[in-house]
């Protein structure tokens, strides 16, 4: 081992220790206003494998409660077996609340199942398959309804969805008009607002959220609240959505929730490790191929 | 690679190497070098083997140093600047498939050279060697990784 390599495996252990000593949720107390238990919620998340996403079910459980997050719904590209894992695990561990769910992942729009039990269609309409979330009990929700997918929600359609996406990470991509659209959809409502990270592994979890005004952090009591449309979301200039007189009730509180900055130990951890591992790729080994390509030579 | 993997998975998710995140995604992303190396033992000649098969992997793992370190770059953007800022860098995915084409064509190259080399193929068995590592590689991952969405579209593409 050449001593760069060296070097780089040693900055990698220390960024792994200083980045596992930092790696602590941070607890807060409940927050109560107006008789309602206020949960912060992301509704769509994905995980590993099948889904194209970075961590299993269990992982994003442990995550969540690190992102200061009361409940999740894990909603696996069509199929909801993703979300039943990690409810099992969240239940074993004590929370935070995992919602099982699915994302519709059809040609003409995406839809968010939260709190049912068997896999839906994609060979559904949009409208069927809302129908038939609702006869699983669970709630249906608009995932990034950009303009492309707004045929695929007809009259019908629209008159039984129960919420859509106007805060996930498209606000911030190249396509200056998806914060609009996503407004825009959302106002042809009446709808629950949902803000959601649609977690594949890039960014943190729950970096978009939901604040939901519910009886207790049940999976019944957090549905319940999303149907009755008692939900909050601060889109990327800081604007609320949602239900007006909760906002108002709320005022600043919500926002004082979300994960604080990191620290040194963060610092050092991110800087340290990213050192090591391009000094330990560049200082790997290296195999020059002859001018005639007969023979290795291992360098 | 998989120690890669993990790391920048770690790095992506939370802006820092932490062995609950890292652990388990070095061992969930081990999918990534056994398919290939599933590829590389559907082409290998086990008749008339030049090297053995494990010396033969870690030659023909080599060549996945450029997809490291663009995966690594990937992670660090994420590591080191406001996630918000990254997803706009990242929304508009041309420039990110132009980069990992650009990449992925650098380690066909280096396999080809493998091909080439160690088991003395021809040219054009190099480049059907090849072809078929990366069918066997790539179709697994995909299907493993995305799964019922990549069904989804591939099904509703051709009618079925």
């Amino acid at each position: 081992m050449n001593s760069v390599r060296r070097v780089s495996a040693g900055l990698l252990l220390a960024a792994l220790a200083a980045g596992t000593l930092a790696d602590r949720p941070q607890s807060q107390p409940p927050l109560w206003i107006a008789g309602y238990r206020v949960l912060a919620a992301d509704f769509h998340v994905h995980s590993y494998p099948l889904s194209a996403s970075t961590l299993a079910p269990w992982d994003l459980v442990l995550e969540a409660r690190r992102q200061s997050l009361d409940a999740i719904a894990i909603t696996g590209h069509n199929q909801v077996e993703a979300g039943l894992w990690g409810r099992w695990f969240a239940r074993l561990v004590g929370g935070p609340t995992v919602i099982a769910g699915e994302e519709i992942h059809a040609p003409f729009y995406h839809l968010i199942a939260a709190g049912i039990h068997s896999t839906i269609s994609w060979r559904n309409t949009a409208a069927q398959s809302i129908a038939e979330i609702h006869a699983q009990g669970g709630v249906a929700i608009a995932a990034h309804p950009v303009r492309g997918s707004w045929p695929a929600f007809d009259p019908q359609a629209m008159a039984s969805l129960d919420a859509s996406e106007i805060m996930q990470p498209i606000v911030w991509g190249y396509n200056y008009y998806g914060a609009r659209e996503l407004r825009e959809f959302y106002q042809r409502g009446p709808l629950a607002a949902i803000g959601s990270s649609d977690y594949h592994g890039m960014g943190p979890l729950g970096i978009c959220r939901t604040y939901v005004f519910a009886r207790d952090d049940s999976e019944q009591s957090i549905l319940e609240a999303i149907r009755r449309r008692r939900t909050v979301v601060y889109d990327r200039d800081g604007r609320a959505w949602g239900d007006a007189q909760l906002i108002q009730l709320a005022g600043g509180r919500l926002r004082d929730r979300e994960p604080q900055p990191s620290g040194a130990l963060d610092l050092f951890s991110r800087a340290a490790g990213l050192l090591g591992l391009i000094g330990i790729l560049i200082s790997g080994n290296r195999v020059v191929y002859s001018a005639k390509e007969k023979e290795i030579v291992p360098k | 690679m998989a120690v890669v993997f993990g790391c920048a998975v770690s790095l992506m998710t939370s802006g820092r190497l932490s062995l609950r995140l890292a652990a388990p995604a070095a061992l969930y992303w081990t999918f990534v070098p056994l398919l290939e190396i599933a590829g590389l033992a559907a082409v290998w000649p086990w008749k008339r083997s030049p090297v053995s098969f494990a010396r033969a992997i870690d030659l023909f793992f080599v060549s996945n140093t450029p997809w490291s370190l663009w995966f690594t770059a990937f992670a660090a953007l994420w590591a080191l600047f406001p996630p918000a800022r990254v997803f706009a860098w990242t929304g508009n995915p041309w420039p990110w498939y132009a980069s990992a084409l650009a990449v992925g064509l650098w380690c066909a190259r280096l396999d080809f050279r493998f091909f080439r080399s160690v088991p003395g193929r021809t040219p054009a068995r190099a480049c059907r060697d090849l072809a078929v590592q990366r069918f066997i590689a790539w179709t697994g991952g995909v299907a493993w990784f995305m799964g019922p969405a990549a069904w989804q579209v591939v099904a509703s593409r051709v009618g079925l």
